[in-house]
């Protein structure tokens, strides 16, 4: 190929080309007036938090292994505890998103 | 159930597996004169072997998880080393003794490899969750 630098292909990462987030995700065709399909959002919500619920259970249960002296690793204590903060934070953050939109709907002008 | 860091099952094996490997070196550098174990014989030097090793659980959608690593203590097959020392206990007739062939020079070498190594795998513990937060903080202003 003209105007290519020698060996230019061979600087080229060889990564897989990223699927388009469509082909990842489909939203699906639902005719007006039809009720959706599969789960609510609100036992996904449900779900989701019992998952960070149990979560926050395992890093409790880490860090008390861990200092009533049974042989748990240190880092994995604070591995623990700093998944749970994390997934917490975006349980906060769903739940935020979620009341920024209610209430852009409440104060819409009819 | 959520995966909200990435690649951390990795790295909590890393951190284990260099866990085991400090406590390795510990228990050497503490028996570096042992020259009587509990077997009577000198204190034989351990290593570790660093292996992949597949979970055994297989998960819930049927997949097998990623190799995670795992270490292996095994004993070092060098042999103890004769020192002339007659006055030692442990001689025999010769008034050699047996002592275990350990070089603190060499297992301090891997003291700094092996916390070299857990300081690695904190750092990529670090970014994953700095990447997390920033990624939730997309669309804040």
């Amino acid at each position: 190929m003209p105007g290519v630098m020698p060996g230019a292909d061979m600087m080229t990462p060889k990564v897989a080309p990223m699927p388009a987030p469509s082909e990842l995700l489909k939203p699906q065709e639902i005719a007006p007036g039809q009720p959706v399909g599969g789960d609510s959002f609100a036992t996904m919500l449900g779900h989701m938090v019992s998952d960070i619920n149990s979560q926050q259970n395992f890093a409790t249960q880490s860090v008390n292994a861990l200092q009533s002296g049974q042989k748990v690793p240190l880092h994995q204590a604070v591995i623990a505890m700093e998944e749970a903060n994390v997934s917490f934070q975006l349980m906060v953050e769903v739940r935020n998103r979620l009341l920024e939109g209610y209430q852009q709907i409440m104060q819409m002008q009819i | 159930m959520i995966q909200i860091l990435s690649g951390i099952q990795n790295t909590t094996a890393a951190l284990a597996a260099e866990q085991t490997r400090l406590d390795v070196i510990s228990e050497n550098i503490a028996n570096a004169n042992t020259s009587r174990g509990v077997d009577g014989k000198p204190y034989q030097r351990q290593t570790v072997l660093f292996e992949a090793a597949l979970q055994q659980a297989m998960n819930p959608d049927g997949s097998i998880s990623t190799p995670t690593l795992q270490a292996r203590i095994e004993k070092d097959s060098r042999p103890p080393v004769q020192i002339y020392d007659p006055g030692n206990p442990g001689a025999d007739a010769k008034g050699m003794v047996s002592m275990p062939d350990i070089n603190i020079h060499e297992e301090m070498a891997d003291l700094i490899s092996a916390s070299r190594t857990f300081e690695a795998n904190l750092a990529v513990v670090k970014n994953s969750r700095a990447m997390a937060l920033q990624t939730l903080a997309i669309g804040k202003h």
